[in-house]
C-alpha cells in the first residue's frame, strides 16, 4: 500500500477533524479563557475592592517636566499616594472633577518612596554629556549646598560626609568649564531677601508675613492652593536662578562670552527645579537663566559614566568670582537655614553690626520638628516673630490655621516643601534609613557653617564685589531685573 | 457583574491599565499599534484597556476616559463567531474569549460596534485579544483587577441593576452630570456603564443605536441550525436512496449474465 495521501484520504481527515471540532464545541467544551495568567500585588488579591490604606498610584502627566514613570516597574504598591497625600498634601486636596491639569508640585517625594524605582526624575544626563562634548559651548555648573552632604552616599561613603571639594574636583574632571557654588548665590539671595524683608517690615506692612520663595515646590504649591498669599512671597528668585542670571550677564560680560553659548547646569537635591527652570517669568530678555538641572542621583550616574570615583578623585576649589561662600549660604540646605541666614543679615542691615552669638547658633529653628517658632529681637526693628515649616502637609495645616485666625502672629515664615528641607529633597540619594540620613546631613551642614571663616552673607567678599561692579546695591533696578521675579496664579487650574 | 465608571472622578493615573497588564500578563514593552490623531493610544493586543485624555477643542476641562470591552448584554462579536470562541457568561455577564475554539476568522473584529477586539498580528499562532472582565476573578465574586486598583472611586463594580440605580441617583443629585448613562441602552445595553459631566460625544464615545446589533440577523440566523439539519437530512436521504438503488440493481442482475456479456464482449 502506498504511503501517499490520496485525495479521498485527505478529504476524510479534513471532514473528520471538522466533525470532531464541531462535536467538541457542541458538547460545551471550551478550554481556558485567555488572560488571567499574570499576578497583581497582594492588596488587590482576593476581594480586591476592599478598602485598604495603601492603594493605586499618583497621576503623572506625560508632560511633567520633573518626574516620569516606567509602567513596567510599577507594582501599584500605593507608596507614591502616601507621599503625595500624607507628606506633601497635594493628592486628594483638590476637588474632582479635574479642571485644567493634573496637580503636581514636582517635589519628587514619590520618587523617594517608590520601592521599585518606577518613578524617577526626568533625566538630563544625556543632554549634559552632549553639551560637555560640544566645543562651541561653555558649560558652567553650580552645586547646591544640600548635594555636598549627600553625594558621597552614592559612592559608598557614610551618611553625612561632606564632599564639596571632591565634588568640585570631580566636576572639573568630568569636563565642565567652570564650577561655581550655589552657596554663593544663596548669599546673594540673602542680601536681596533680607533687604526686602527689612523694607517690608518698615514700609510695606501689607506684605507681612514675609514668605520665603527659594523652594520651587512650595512656590508652586502656593500658586495652586494659596494664591491670596502670593503677594507675601519674597520676589527673590531662588539661589539657583540668581546664579544662572548672574552667569549669563555679569560672568558672560566679564569673560567676553556670548550668553547664548553658555550652558548653565545645576546640581540640585530637587526635582521641582526642573520645572522651575522652564518658568517664563524667570526669563531675562527672553533668555532662560538655567538650561539643565541634574539631581544628586543623576550627577552620580554622570560621574560613573565618566569613570570618576568620588572616593579617589582629587579635591579642588570652586572657581572664583562666583565661588566664595559663607556659613550662611551653606545652611540653605537644611530646614530653618534660610531663616537663620536671613536674620543674620537683616540684623546687620538694621543695626550695622553683626548679630550676637545666639543668632549665629539659633537652636530653636533647627532640627526636624515640623513647625518651629522663634523670636529675634533686632535693635531698631523690635521683636520679629518667625516660623519655620517643612513638609507641604504641615505647610497646609499652618496656613489653614492662619486663614482661620485671620492674621499671622509671625512676620517671617520659611517654607520648604520636602521634609527636612533640601537635604530631604526628591533628587537626593535613596537611603537605608531616611530619617537617620536626614539627621546626619543636617549635622554635616551645620558643621560646615560653624567651620566657616565668615558666617554672614554680607561678609562675602565676592558678594561685595559683585554689588560694587554690577548690581549696585540690593533691590536696585539691575538687581530687580536679574534677581527678582513674579508668580503665576494657578488656582484656576485646580479649582472652580 | 457590572462596572460603573464615573468619568468625573478619574485623575488619569492609569493604575487600571497597569493592573490589567500585570494580571493578564500582557507585554509592557510592546509599542502602541494605533495612535489616534489627537495623540491618544487605542486598544491593541497588549492593551486591553487604555486611558484616553480629552482636553481642549470642545471642552476646556481635562477628562480621562477608560476604554475597554463594554461587555454587551447581546454581544455582536459572540453572535458573529461561528465556532463559539466568544461566549457570554450568563452568570457573570462577561463576554469571554476561548482561544482553544477560535479558528482565527476575525469576524468578531468586524462585528463589534465599538471596534474592541484586536488581533495578535505578530504571533505565529495568533489569538483575538480583548478585555475578559477578569473572568476568573469575577466568577469568584471578586472585582476585576482594574476596579480593585482604582484609588479615586472612579470605578465601582457590583450588580448591574443596583449600579444603574446608583448612576441615576448621582445624575439626579448633581446637576453637572449629563442625563445619560452610557451603556444602559447602547446596542441593547452593556455591563460597563459610564456617567460624565461632559457630553459623551466629546469624549470619543461612539454614538450607536439602541437596538441590539444581533437583532438584525436574529430572525434568519436563528433558522440556520434547523435549516442546516434539514439540508443534511435531505442530502442523507438522497445518498441513502442512491445507495439502495445501486444495491438493488446489483442484486437483480444475474451474475451469469455478466459472465456471458463478458464472453460476448
Amino acid at each position: 500500500m502506498s504511503n501517499k495521501m490520496s485525495r479521498r484520504k485527505f478529504l476524510k481527515v479534513v471532514a473528520g477533524s471538522g466533525v470532531l471540532g464541531f462535536g467538541v464545541m457542541a458538547s460545551g467544551c471550551k478550554g481556558k479563557p485567555s488572560g488571567g495568567d499574570g499576578w497583581v500585588s497582594s492588596q488587590y488579591e482576593g476581594k480586591g475592592d476592599f478598602p485598604v490604606n495603601l492603594k493605586g498610584r499618583v497621576a503623572i502627566s506625560a508632560t511633567n517636566p520633573s518626574i516620569e514613570r516606567d509602567d513596567e516597574k510599577c507594582i501599584l504598591c500605593g507608596q507614591c499616594v502616601d507621599a503625595c497625600k500624607n507628606v506633601m498634601g497635594v493628592y486628594g486636596n483638590y476637588p474632582l472633577p479635574l479642571k485644567q491639569e493634573i496637580a503636581c508640585v514636582g517635589c519628587g517625594q514619590c520618587v523617594m518612596q517608590c520601592p521599585s524605582g518606577a518613578i524617577t526624575e526626568k533625566s538630563h544626563v544625556r543632554k549634559v554629556l552632549d553639551a560637555i562634548d560640544d566645543d562651541t559651548k561653555h558649560v558652567v555648573v553650580q552645586t547646591a549646598p544640600a548635594t555636598k552632604v549627600s553625594l558621597g552616599e552614592e559612592f559608598g561613603m557614610p551618611q553625612g560626609t561632606s564632599v564639596g571639594k571632591k565634588m568640585a574636583g570631580a566636576l572639573k574632571a568630568a569636563g565642565f568649564d567652570s564650577v561655581f557654588d550655589t552657596c554663593f548665590a544663596a548669599d546673594l539671595t540673602i542680601m536681596e531677601e533680607a533687604s526686602e524683608f527689612v523694607h517690608r517690615l518698615t514700609k510695606k506692612k501689607d506684605e507681612i508675613p514675609h514668605l520665603t520663595s527659594c523652594c520651587p515646590g512650595w512656590v508652586k504649591y502656593c500658586e495652586y492652593f494659596y494664591p491670596e498669599l502670593m503677594h507675601n512671597l519674597s520676589t527673590c528668585k531662588s539661589p539657583q536662578n540668581m546664579m544662572g542670571a548672574t552667569i549669563k550677564s555679569f560672568y558672560a560680560e566679564k569673560m567676553g562670552i556670548d550668553p547664548s553659548n553658555i550652558v548653565n547646569v545645576s546640581i540640585m537635591p530637587c526635582t521641582a527645579k526642573k520645572f522651575e527652570v522652564a518658568r517664563e517669568e524667570l526669563e531675562v530678555d527672553g533668555q532662560q537663566d538655567m538650561d539643565y538641572v541634574l539631581t544628586t542621583r543623576e550627577l552620580a550616574v554622570l560621574l560613573k559614566h565618566k569613570g570618576i570615583d568620588l572616593n579617589t578623585v582629587a579635591e579642588a576649589e570652586y572657581d572664583s568670582v562666583l565661588g566664595e561662600s559663607t556659613g550662611a549660604g551653606r545652611i540653605f540646605g537644611a530646614t530653618g537655614g534660610v531663616t537663620e541666614a536671613a536674620v543674620r543679615t537683616a540684623y546687620y542691615l538694621a543695626t550695622g553690626s553683626n548679630p550676637p552669638a545666639d543668632l549665629l547658633d539659633w537652636k530653636p529653628i533647627r532640627g526636624m520638628q515640623s513647625v518651629k517658632e522663634a523670636t529675634a529681637s533686632i535693635p531698631g526693628v523690635g521683636a520679629v516673630n518667625i516660623a519655620v515649616c517643612h513638609g507641604l502637609e504641615n505647610v497646609r495645616q499652618l496656613l489653614d490655621g492662619i486663614k482661620a485666625a485671620g492674621s499671622s502672629k509671625w512676620q517671617f515664615i520659611e517654607f520648604m516643601a520636602c521634609p527636612g528641607g533640601c537635604i530631604g529633597g526628591g533628587g537626593q540619594p535613596k537611603s537605608m534609613d531616611a530619617v537617620e540620613a536626614k539627621k546626619k546631613r543636617i549635622e554635616a551642614i551645620y558643621k560646615e557653617d560653624t567651620g566657616a571663616e565668615k558666617r554672614c552673607s554680607h561678609d562675602n567678599a565676592e558678594i561685595q564685589s559683585i554689588y560694587r561692579d554690577f548690581f549696585g546695591k540690593p533691590l536696585s533696578e539691575k538687581a530687580e531685573k536679574y534677581l527678582h521675579t513674579t508668580f503665576v496664579n494657578r488656582h484656576g487650574r485646580l479649582f472652580d | 457583574m457590572a462596572v460603573l465608571v464615573d468619568i468625573t472622578k478619574c485623575i488619569g493615573c492609569e493604575g487600571c491599565t497597569v493592573a490589567c497588564k500585570r494580571y493578564n500578563n500582557l507585554n509592557f514593552k510592546a509599542k502602541p499599534r494605533n495612535v489616534k490623531e489627537d495623540g491618544n493610544v487605542e486598544l491593541d493586543d497588549n492593551r486591553w484597556t487604555v486611558i484616553q485624555e480629552f482636553h481642549g477643542e470642545k471642552n476646556d476641562k481635562l477628562r480621562f476616559v477608560k476604554k475597554q470591552c463594554l461587555h454587551c448584554k447581546e454581544p455582536a462579536c459572540a453572535s458573529a463567531c461561528f465556532s463559539k470562541a466568544i461566549q457570554k457568561d450568563e452568570k457573570t455577564g462577561a463576554v469571554v474569549y476561548y482561544p482553544d475554539l477560535c479558528v482565527g476568522c476575525r469576524y468578531c473584529l468586524v462585528a463589534c460596534p465599538y471596534s474592541i477586539p484586536k488581533y495578535q498580528w505578530n504571533e505565529q499562532f495568533p489569538q483575538v485579544s480583548k478585555c475578559q472582565m477578569c473572568s476568573e476573578r469575577v466568577s469568584k465574586g471578586d472585582a476585576p483587577a482594574c476596579v480593585s486598583a482604582c484609588t479615586t472611586g472612579a470605578l465601582t463594580s457590583g450588580d448591574r441593576d443596583e449600579l444603574l440605580k446608583k448612576a441615576h441617583e448621582i445624575i439626579r443629585s448633581d446637576s453637572r452630570y449629563i442625563n445619560q448613562v452610557y451603556g444602559e441602552h447602547e446596542v441593547g445595553g452593556a455591563e460597563w456603564l459610564y456617567i460624565s459631566d461632559v457630553p459623551f460625544e466629546d469624549l470619543g464615545f461612539k454614538e450607536v443605536t439602541n437596538v441590539p446589533v444581533t437583532s438584525y440577523t436574529k430572525s434568519y440566523l436563528s433558522k440556520v441550525p434547523g435549516l442546516a439539519a434539514c439540508w443534511a437530512l435531505f442530502l442523507s436521504g438522497i445518498a441513502f436512496y442512491n445507495y439502495r438503488v445501486d444495491k438493488n440493481r446489483n442484486q437483480i442482475q444475474d451474475p451469469h449474465d455478466n459472465d456471458d456479456q463478458d464472453k460476448e464482449g
